[in-house]
């Protein structure tokens, strides 16, 4: 929650449209609160989805600059959404081995580390200057459709 | 191992999807930048993810045990793959608690093997199959849930503590059988009865000098045999009162238990009759087998809902041997149980009623109409009470908390008291 009212106060007051970028993050921490509160993964999703979109809308209304922030920005959501997560499991009162909860920690904070990382690669690649067309803009079509499809063949295969 | 997607999994695909849709409305990278970890996270978590293979053994340090005692359990684990996060939950049945950490959270390498111990406490007597395992293990992202449930059933027979009892009820006859008790006939034995006046034939060695020295003619020692005495125990199965863990039935059973193991440490031959539902009958034996035998009829005592009408007619005539006490525990619910130990009476059975009393376990309703019916079946019940002492059968009310030895004595004294009668 820490982690989340931060990146929604940062956001809100970073740049102009506070009133507005505020009102998102409220709504977005309202939903986590009562996500963990309650126990409901939905508005868990809903919360960090809100997160994300306040950071869609500050980019949306802000300068046409690539942000430099954006790698932390993405870290910090999957932080978020991690450790929201991980307070939801089930809460049985189980026997735990020494440096279990450890080693869980360490895999969050290399996720986001990882996380971070391929946003800035995202970042680095959207800044290379290759020459504006329709056909680039095709093949960025492409690839997000093919970048979902993968997610979702992988989904499909190793779950269902 | 089954296996099934966390929420977390559609959480975040839905995330990264919506974060690259986004990203081409809008026209900007940094909201691709934003949805990129979810989307990786996911490949990377869903990418390598093979179904745990573990397998598990479980062994028992005693296959019997009484109630209130401990037994030891070993659950081998042995991880065939690399498990990150495997909880693992023995499910206790009910009855039996452990005060070791159950569920579990355990990490296990490949090819490791992993020896957990459980100290169970056997709570309340009854048969047992231990073994159910339930598994569940998660990926490293805990993106899938692997959950399977191993069946290592082992049994585990809890007895019945039972009572200490000081003095046992007695048969007004015994059998021919070398026994413990005296009969009231004389014979060779040990125990001392009379003395009388010499007659020929008389051995020497019974002859009492002292009393030959006072009264100046030869004069002998009588004494009694000993003969064992059968005890059938009759355990009515046929209804029960309870509330929560505690029944009638359990009370009947314990009561059994304890009156059985202290006739067979007396050399008397025990028999067991449950009279309900399901009929099931021991005949009169004596030993320990025989002892066992009684302990696993009674961990499978239970009330069989039956509405067919059963008499003492059904039983076996080897079940209920001439001249054997019959210690009835019943509560006295049913008609059927009822109007067989009466017809047991009427047969000359030499009976006595132990009635586990099932007013404890039946509280009256709020109303004045509950609690006149409630003080109206309390009347019946008086009246049933009666009606068996007319007949010549002690009844005693047992309850719990209430010591066995209490509600025997209760019959000793009535038994002192009461006449032999023929029905």
């Amino acid at each position: 929650m820490l982690a989340a009212a931060g990146l929604a106060l940062a956001t809100g007051l970073r740049e102009g449209h506070e009133v507005f970028l505020l009102g998102v993050g409220t709504a977005a921490l309202f939903a986590l609160l009562g996500g963990l509160a309650l126990r409901w993964s939905a508005a868990v999703a809903v919360g960090v989805a809100l997160l994300g979109g306040q950071q869609c809308l500050r980019l949306a209304l802000g300068s046409d600059e690539l942000d430099d922030w954006t790698p932390a920005i993405a870290a910090t959501l999957l932080l978020v959404a991690e450790l929201a997560w991980w307070s939801l499991e089930p809460r049985v009162r189980t026997w735990a081995e020494p440096g279990s909860a450890a080693r869980r920690l360490a895999t969050v904070v290399l996720s986001c580390a990882g996380g971070s990382f391929v946003a800035a690669l995202v970042l680095i690649a959207a800044g290379t200057h290759i020459g504006g067309g329709v056909f680039l803009e095709l093949a960025g079509v492409a690839a997000a459709a093919a970048a979902l499809a993968l997610v979702a063949w992988v989904a499909r295969t190793r779950v269902g | 191992m089954t296996r099934s997607a966390t929420a977390k999994l559609g959480a975040y695909a839905a995330l990264a999807g919506a974060g690259l849709l986004a990203a081409l409305v809008l026209g900007r990278p940094e909201v691709a930048a934003l949805a990129a970890p979810f989307a990786v996270l996911l490949v990377a978590g869903l990418s390598p993810a093979r179904p745990p293979e573990v397998h598990a053994k479980l062994e028992l340090d005693a296959e019997r045990q009484v109630e209130g005692e401990t037994v030891t359990a070993y659950l081998e684990v042995h991880a065939i793959t690399a498990v990150e996060r495997l909880e693992l939950l023995l499910d206790l049945p009910e009855g039996i608690e452990t005060t070791a950490p159950n569920p579990q959270l355990l990490s296990l390498h490949a090819g490791e093997r992993r020896e957990l111990e459980y100290e169970l406490r056997c709570a309340h007597w009854g048969a047992y199959l231990l073994g159910q395992v339930i598994l569940r293990a998660q990926d490293r992202f805990a993106l899938l849930v692997y959950e399977q449930t191993l069946d290592l059933s082992r049994p585990l027979k809890v007895y019945p503590r039972g009572e200490a009892l000081h003095r046992l009820l007695r048969p007004f006859e015994t059998q021919a059988f070398a026994g413990s008790q005296p009969p009231r006939t004389r014979g060779d034995g040990i125990e001392f009865a009379d003395l009388r006046p010499f007659v020929p034939g008389d051995r020497v060695r019974r002859v009492n000098w002292r009393a030959t020295a006072r009264r100046g003619e030869p004069w002998v020692n009588e004494t009694h045999p000993e003969r064992s005495t059968d005890v059938v125990i009759f355990l009515d199965t046929f209804a029960e009162a309870r509330t929560g863990a505690t029944g009638t039935l359990d009370l009947a059973v314990e009561a059994a238990a304890s009156l059985a193991s202290h006739y067979i440490a007396e050399k008397d031959r025990v028999g067991l009759v449950a009279f309900g539902g399901v009929l099931n009958w021991l005949t009169v034996s004596t030993g320990v087998t025989q002892l066992y035998r009684v302990l696993d009829s009674l961990l499978d005592a239970e009330i069989f809902l039956s509405y067919a009408w059963k008499d003492i007619d059904i039983l076996p005539s080897r079940t209920l041997p001439p001249h054997a006490l019959v210690i009835a525990l019943s509560p006295l619910l049913d008609e059927r149980s009822v109007g067989a130990l009466a017809d047991l009476r009427a047969r000359g059975f030499d009976l006595a009623v132990v009635e586990i009393s099932p007013v404890p376990f039946v509280r009256p309703g709020g109303g004045e109409l509950d609690d006149l019916a409630h003080r109206l079946w309390l009347l019946r019940r008086d009246a049933l009470r009666s009606s068996y002492l007319q007949l010549g059968v002690p009844v005693v009310e047992w309850r719990h908390g209430m010591p066995l030895q209490a509600a025997l004595e209760e019959v000793r004294t009535f038994r002192r008291h009461a006449r032999v009668t023929r029905v």
